[in-house]
């Protein structure tokens, strides 16, 4: 399992397209992906449970990787949060 | 005549076309074979897919890509892992497709529908919209078409849903009621990429309204008139003629550069308070920003924004502007904004409190985070920083201090920086116009900040109805203020622009060029009107309306004057 902090930096946070984008890149790996926001825990996977988390700017999130590619999903995952999801 | 929200600029007169929902009722029953519902379930969603990539297809075309990805979002929704495994749990437990999937969305649209945030609770029209497309493939009804839709129709429905859009022909859908939606709903944005009048949130519309019963739209007031006379009709259609002249007219402004009627050249910019809006200066053809607020970074959040995270920002938003400028405003904030975070007092007279660049000088280690990330983003492009609510000489050389300090910081760490960045005030206190002369000797530029040069300078509230007919810039104080500043920024050879409200007023414009002003800000939709307007003018009939505007004792005589020489 790997896990890693991230605050939320582009302005409309995890909107329609951060969170499609997210949701269809961590589809790719065999591992489960884990986001804890304000205590809970959010299917990474699921677009419908992202935007349900209503995940803002400036929001502190975890994200955990387990599994089958956790390494690299993670790293996918950080290098979309840390670049603002290209906004 | 209806009320609604006014969602999408112009006037339609034409004939109801009636959107009735489709009855998408089910009688839900228990399932046998459940691999075989599953397999119709997965089989809708293919049908699904397909419909919807068609739709998106046709939509990018009327209404652009950006109205397209709504429908391709409605994909990822029906797909989205964690609501097919529910589905199929349901449907193995026995339960139809139908069933399965309405439950699923259902409680989805509960969630999004109690969310705090707007764009989270704009989400459940999305999932209603998947639900019904889903629902009609599941029972095999037709959807809405609307392709088939007469010339001169106007769509009466309860909701705009991205699914019907997709199918409008904007030849022949001339106008759109809905029951329900705001300014900021996918209706309302949808309505306005295709450029079709729209009232929405008009009351049981679907219920009053007959099938080919004539009614007009206007678009711009938010209104509905049902049963029109001829008067009515030849009122509306010589409104209808003169907003698409108008249109047409201000199209021919566009990719221009601003002029006045002498060949002058002004600089003539937008204000934004986000990011993203960069993105709508540019597509309303501001020629950059001259007025970027900063406080969205601090509201709505629990702890203060850090560097990194609003260098991302202001990088963001010059990346988009490609070299054109990006003034950036210093935290303007004080205690007449809720931010719990920065503890700030309640004050008896926040106006006159502790706040902006009084807040900031004050606060150093909040003000320095805000213009390090400000310098590191000045390496992407042309960003200017301007500081707010200046008094006196000292704030701007303290300010200025800060910038350096900063820089030293940066350069010790390796990060780089525009080392020539402009630094420039917002004259928008009495105190500041008073000494223009001293302050332009301090600074790069000038920006006119109307809204509280008007109310300082007029010592008047215009949230307080008891006074607020003191607040104009037309009353000969702020006329006097506003030439004070252009004047002294013009003797010291500083750029001076403008950046409030009135920058825009056609009234005001001839004035501000004889005064001298070189920039205007304006928010991105007057962009085209503003350029029309400068360009309207000679330098000399400026200089003679304002010769004479400026002998006139009160505002009533000064706006009158000049309205009947427009």
């Amino acid at each position: 399992m790997v896990s890693k902090h991230f605050t939320v930096i582009n302005a409309q946070g995890f909107h329609m397209r951060p969170a499609t984008d997210f949701a269809n890149a961590m589809g790719k790996y065999g591992c489960r992906v884990t986001i804890k926001h304000n205590g809970r825990d959010v299917d990474g996977k699921s677009l419908m449970n992202i935007i349900a988390a209503c995940i803002k700017v400036g929001s502190e999130i975890d994200v955990v990787c387990d599994g089958e590619g956790e390494a690299e999903a993670l790293a996918e995952a950080a290098a979309m949060i840390e670049n603002g999801f290209g906004e | 005549m209806l009320k609604g929200v006014a969602a999408s600029d112009g006037i339609g007169i034409g004939n109801v076309l009636l959107i009735e929902e489709t009855s998408l009722e089910y009688t839900p029953h228990a399932v046998e074979d459940t691999a075989a519902e599953t397999r119709r379930f997965h089989e809708a969603v293919e049908v699904f897919v397909k419909n919807t990539e068609k739709q998106a297809e046709n939509l990018t075309k009327t209404a652009g890509e950006k109205e397209a990805k709504i429908m391709l979002g409605h994909i990822s929704m029906i797909k989205d892992p964690y609501m097919q495994g529910e589905i199929e749990k349901q449907i193995q437990g026995g339960s139809c497709a139908e069933a399965a999937l309405e439950n699923m969305c259902d409680m989805f649209i509960g969630v999004f529908s109690a969310a705090e945030d707007d764009f989270t609770r704009q989400r459940a029209a999305d999932v209603r919209d998947v639900k019904a497309g889903m629902l009609a493939i599941l029972l095999g009804v037709n959807v809405v078409d609307l392709t088939a839709a007469a010339p001169g129709t106007i769509i009466v429905a309860r909701e705009l849903t991205p699914s019907m859009t997709a199918g409008i022909d904007r030849d022949n859908i001339v106008g759109i009621i809905t029951e329900t939606g705001g300014k900021t709903s996918h209706s309302a944005i949808l309505a306005r990429a295709l450029e079709i009048p729209a009232v929405l949130s008009v009351e049981n519309v679907t219920k009053t309204f007959k099938d080919g019963e004539k009614v007009i739209v206007d678009g711009k007031a938010g209104l509905v008139i049902e049963n029109p006379t001829a008067a009515d009709i030849t009122e509306y259609t010589a409104k209808r003629e003169e907003f698409l002249a108008e249109k047409s007219e201000l199209e021919m402004f566009r990719n221009k550069k601003t002029l006045n009627a002498d060949g002058t050249e002004y600089e003539l910019f937008c204000n934004i308070g986000k990011p993203e809006d960069a993105v709508k200066a540019v597509e309303c053809d501001g020629e950059g920003v001259g007025l970027f607020r900063t406080e969205f970074l601090f509201m709505d959040r629990n702890s203060l924004p850090n560097e990194n995270e609003q260098f991302e920002a202001y990088k963001k938003a010059v990346m988009v502007l490609k070299g054109k400028p990006l003034i950036i405003r210093t935290l303007d904030i004080g205690g007449d904004k809720e931010i719990p975070y920065l503890g700030l007092e309640k004050e008896e007279n926040p106006f006159m409190g502790y706040r902006a660049i009084r807040y900031c000088l004050g606060n150093k280690d909040l003000f320095k985070t805000q213009i390090r990330a400000i310098l590191r983003a000045s390496v992407y492009g042309d960003i200017r920083i301007m500081f707010p609510l200046v008094t006196c000489v000292e704030e701007v050389r303290h300010g200025k201090t800060l910038v350096e300090e900063c820089k030293a910081e940066l350069k010790a760490q390796g990060k780089g920086f525009n080392n020539d960045i402009k630094i420039g005030i917002m004259t928008e206190t009495a105190a500041s116009a008073a000494i223009a002369d001293l302050l332009a000797k301090e600074c790069d530029f000038f920006s006119i900040g109307t809204n509280d040069l008007t109310g300082y300078t007029m010592s008047c509230d215009r949230g307080n109805s008891k006074v607020s007919y003191l607040y104009s810039h037309f009353q000969p104080a702020v006329l006097r203020m506003i030439e004070k500043i252009i004047k002294s920024a013009a003797e010291n050879g500083i750029p001076v622009g403008m950046c409030g409200e009135a920058a825009a007023d056609p009234m005001l414009v001839p004035l501000l060029i004889s005064f001298g002003l070189t920039e205007f800000s304006v928010s991105p939709v007057s962009v085209l009107k503003v350029r029309k307007e400068i360009a309207k003018w000679t330098k000399r009939d400026a200089d003679a309306l304002r010769d004479y505007v400026m002998t006139l004792h009160t505002q009533s005589e000064i706006v009158e004057y000049i309205k009947s020489k427009l």
